[in-house]
């Protein structure tokens, strides 16, 4: 980077300017294991100094990555291209929580989970909970649309973003969007934003849709000789007109990571597992709960097991919890992809990937948002394997044809970034890469914010 | 740099930044460089070469106080504790070690005499020049500013450490070794006598461990191979030597180094080694102690009501977080306190020492330990017991600062108190 538009950077921030190598490198990376080394890392305190660092690019024409904290899938906070990472660490305030008109207003830097809880004390709830909610931020959230383990009840973080202030690629700040629940005044520059991944604008401040706490909630776990049985049951369970508040799958694969870290006796002949929860009112969630129950029976469970409090619904989540960390005992690397296809081709879905898996011999290990159809597709391998690795990439591939093929979307909640930037055009055609390209030069006609991602450029090959 | 166990080690980390919500120091630096997965990034950098500066990445490893949190918090179980000392050890090779800390870690406290002669003269010089500062558990002496870190008090010296009071031939042999530490000996010797007389009450026959060297804890965490071997080698032969049923800590720091760091600081194979695992083996923590002998049992019934909730527990990352021996403490003081023990607001919040840390950069350690005692005296705590010889230290600073009429004292001392019941002021006055 020139020397010059880095001392107008550091007459701008001063120490919150960071350049030594070792600052670099510890803003290199993100949860994909991927590593880009960036020029300097900027810790700007509001939106006026994310604007002048915007302008300073734009004059000195130089790349700016939005980071929140790190903990993407699909490389969107990585600098591919150098430049400046812009970290949101320092802007993390909760501005204010308005009980009445049901609303947040927060910078981008705040943790998912503060939120949550600082509107819980409140008696009100910000649903969208990925499973990084305990250390990713909002801003991070909303760049990538995270979604969770609730979308099939409350969907995803684009259903609770009203409105949004937002720093655009030629530094000038808009604000969109509503503290209302309706609003069409113009286009929705809102959602817009939202899923943008840091390549439209800099989300300085947000304003957040809030519902209102639920009263109870209810957890199951319902084991199944297969797939064909629980995504069955997911079916039957969305016609019964109940709607869980997750229902997660885990094929065998899962199962057996989850027994790798905590051994939990389970019927002879369980091949797949369930696990759902209810929430809403207390006499409501009683109701729902058995309906459940009935239904999963009447789709050949073996057992089901049901906590209603605290503890017991935990424990039952726990091991939901547990297969991420017992994935990294079965091999180092994991190919993390989160397809999603229509509900009623899910074992469809599961029956591919199992013999997938057989043909392109790596192991896949399947779980996921099975009430939205969102799964999570594991391929894990050694990583010192070139056959191995390439061998995994073409099962990738294969996946991502499959799931197009089905109706269905090649990436849930974890976005494009770099990780599926190539197969961008296999599912919104080349009329769909042009018109979102179009677009990125309204907002960012220098292509300032965060190049290389969701489209394909020569600096983001898949590594 | 090269070192295939640190690969190995770090290799495990996945980045996917779960160490950011527990660690202790981030809310201080707002920046990657204080979590665990940046440290882990920056020894990969130096393993691979693409980062030659030694010196550079042995200062953002320095900046850690070690008190565990990622550590347990990692999906992935990174052992982060040991990361950054094999880390500061490598990048040490390279690097040096600073002057002070190589002759106070090799030579002052691997040598019994030349602790004691250092205290000696420790103590005359802060009765000398610095003021005094009477607080709620003892004199202390205050640092002036711009010395040390802005205000630092630190305790009264005693004329005598506690081995220094025993008779020669009194606690030579027994079936329990009371291994008393630096600290408890030569800093608060009241809390080496409390913990010995409670241990005592056991009926078991009580050996005190002298010659002791410093455990090596503080040479270890600073990357100082060679002298925390030399502490550790004397001490392991030694307790091997006098073959105790039973090795007993009152501090969790020390312990953690006999249960746990000493087995990865040794080589393995060697005789040392063996050694090193029949202490570990042996060592326990003092609650543990006292519940597993009967003494808990033993002590009268504590009086109802009285001063209800002002005793609190401190855990010690160490001892409660690393060990995970927290819940001992507890019961003991249920049965020695009664109603006058209460959960303690933030009881395991890290104190913010971290021992060498807090000679590096006082003010954030002082920024720390006073949240901590702030939120515990706010919460209606009036004494903070604990069970590590570094966190008394710190919460008695801490103390001087915030509120000196708050208490800072060992278990042992509440646990004698407890014993001689019907008489005499509560300890620590």
């Amino acid at each position: 980077m020139d020397p010059k538009a880095l001392s107008a950077l550091r007459e701008l921030l001063g120490d919150r300017l960071r350049t030594s190598l070792e600052e670099r490198i510890c803003y290199s990376y993100d949860a994909t294991g991927k590593r880009f080394l960036p020029d300097a890392v900027a810790f700007p305190v509001d939106a006026e100094e994310v604007r002048q660092i915007v302008l300073l690019a734009n004059r000195d024409r130089f790349p700016v990555v939005p980071r929140g904290a790190g903990s993407g899938f699909s490389g969107g906070s990585l600098p591919v291209q150098g430049g400046v990472v812009l970290s949101t660490e320092r802007m993390d305030r909760i501005l204010a929580i308005d009980g009445e008109n049901m609303y947040a207003v927060v910078e981008p830097g705040v943790v998912t989970e503060r939120l949550k809880e600082e509107v819980r004390q409140r008696g009100l709830f910000y649903p969208p909970d990925p499973a990084s909610l305990k250390f990713s931020t909002i801003g991070g959230n909303i760049a990538e649309c995270a979604g969770g383990m609730c979308a099939v009840k409350y969907g995803v973080t684009r259903d609770y973003v009203l409105g949004l202030e937002a720093v655009l690629g030629t530094g000038e700040l808009v604000r969109t969007g509503v503290t209302t629940v309706k609003g069409v005044v113009g286009y929705d520059l809102t959602r817009m934003l939202v899923g943008s991944e840091g390549t439209l604008g800099i989300v300085t401040r947000a304003t957040l849709r809030l519902v209102p706490l639920p009263e109870a909630a209810a957890t199951m776990l319902a084991l199944f000789p297969g797939n064909r049985h629980s995504a069955g049951a997911v079916n039957a369970i969305v016609a019964a007109r109940v709607t869980p508040s997750a229902m997660e799958l885990m094929d065998r694969t899962a199962i057996d990571c989850v027994l790798a870290v905590i051994p939990i006796p389970l019927p002879d002949g369980t091949g797949s597992a369930l696990l759902l929860e209810v929430d809403g009112p207390k006499g409501s969630v009683e109701r729902d709960a058995e309906r459940l129950e009935e239904v999963c029976r009447a789709c050949g469970s073996l057992e089901v097991r049901r906590a209603s409090d605290a503890r017991g619904r935990e424990e039952l989540w726990k091991l939901r919890r547990s297969i991420s960390p017992g994935l990294r005992r079965v091999a180092p690397v994991k190919l993390n992809e989160d397809i999603v296809v229509p509900r009623t081709r899910l074992a469809d879905m599961f029956d591919f990937l199992a013999d997938l898996a057989a043909r392109k011999r790596v192991r896949i290990i399947n779980f996921g948002h099975a009430g939205d159809g969102n799964i999570h597709v594991n391929v894990m391998i050694s990583g010192t394997d070139a056959d191995e690795t390439r061998r995994a990439e073409e099962a990738v591939e294969e996946v991502f044809r499959k799931t197009v093929e089905m109706g269905g979307t090649i990436s849930g909640e974890h976005g494009i970034g770099i990780a599926k930037a190539p197969f961008l055009e296999m599912e919104v055609g080349p009329l769909g890469v042009s018109v979102m390209k179009r677009l990125k030069g309204c907002f960012d006609p220098n292509g300032i914010l965060n190049p290389g991602k969701i489209f394909l450029s020569e600096e983001a090959v898949r590594r | 740099m090269r070192d295939d166990d640190l690969s190995a080690l770090i290799g495990l980390c996945a980045k996917c930044g779960t160490c950011r919500t527990v660690c202790t120091l981030y809310p201080e630096r707002k920046a990657e460089i204080a979590v665990a997965r940046g440290k882990v990034a920056l020894l990969e950098a130096s393993l691979s070469g693409e980062d030659r500066d030694a010196a550079s990445v042995q200062e953002a490893l320095t900046d850690c106080l070690l008190c565990g949190r990622c550590e347990r918090a990692c999906p992935n179980q990174v052992l982060v504790e040991e990361i950054v000392m094999k880390g500061r050890a490598d990048l040490a090779e390279e690097v040096g070690i600073p002057a002070w800390k190589s002759i106070l870690f090799g030579k002052v406290m691997a040598s019994p005499a030349a602790t004691g002669f250092a205290r000696r003269a420790a103590a005359a010089a802060e009765r000398l020049i610095l003021p005094r500062v009477p607080t709620g558990s003892g004199l202390h002496y205050r640092f002036p500013e711009g010395f040390g870190g802005g205000g630092r008090t630190v305790p009264e010296l005693p004329a005598n450490g506690f081995l220094e009071t025993l008779g020669k031939r009194e606690a030579a042999r027994g079936e329990v070794m009371l291994f008393v530490g630096c600290v408890f000996d030569h800093v608060f010797p009241q809390v080496g006598r409390a913990a010995y007389e409670t241990v005592k009450a056991s009926g078991k026959s009580v050996a005190v461990f002298r010659d002791a060297a410093c455990c090596g804890l503080p040479a270890m965490v600073s990357g100082d191979r060679r002298s925390a071997m030399e502490c550790i080698e004397g001490n392991l032969r030694r307790l091997r030597e006098a073959a105790p049923g039973t090795i007993l800590f009152p501090c969790g720091s020390c312990l953690l180094m006999f249960r746990r760091n000493a087995l990865s600081l040794v080589p393995k194979g060697t005789p040392l080694h063996e050694d090193a695992v029949w202490v570990a083996d042996r060592s326990t923590d003092y609650a543990s102690f006292l519940l597993a002998s009967g003494v808990v049992d033993r002590l009268p019934d504590p009086p109802e009501g009285e001063r209800a909730g002002e005793i609190g527990y401190h855990d010690p990352c160490h001892l409660s977080g690393t060990l995970g021996k927290g819940p001992e403490a507890r019961q003991v003081l249920h049965r020695a306190a009664g109603d006058a023990f209460a959960e303690m607001e933030g009881a395991d919040r890290c104190c913010g020492y971290g021992g060498t840390f807090n000679v590096r950069d006082y003010p954030t350690s002082a920024r720390i330990g006073e949240d901590k005692v702030t939120i515990a005296a706010r919460g209606g705590t009036k004494v903070i017991s604990t069970a590590c010889s570094g966190c008394i230290l710190q919460m008695r600073d801490m103390a001087a600062r915030v509120d000196p009429s708050l208490r800072v004292v060992h278990i042992a001392e509440l646990v004698q108190h407890a014993l001689q019941r019907g008489g005499g002021d509560p300890p620590g006055r």
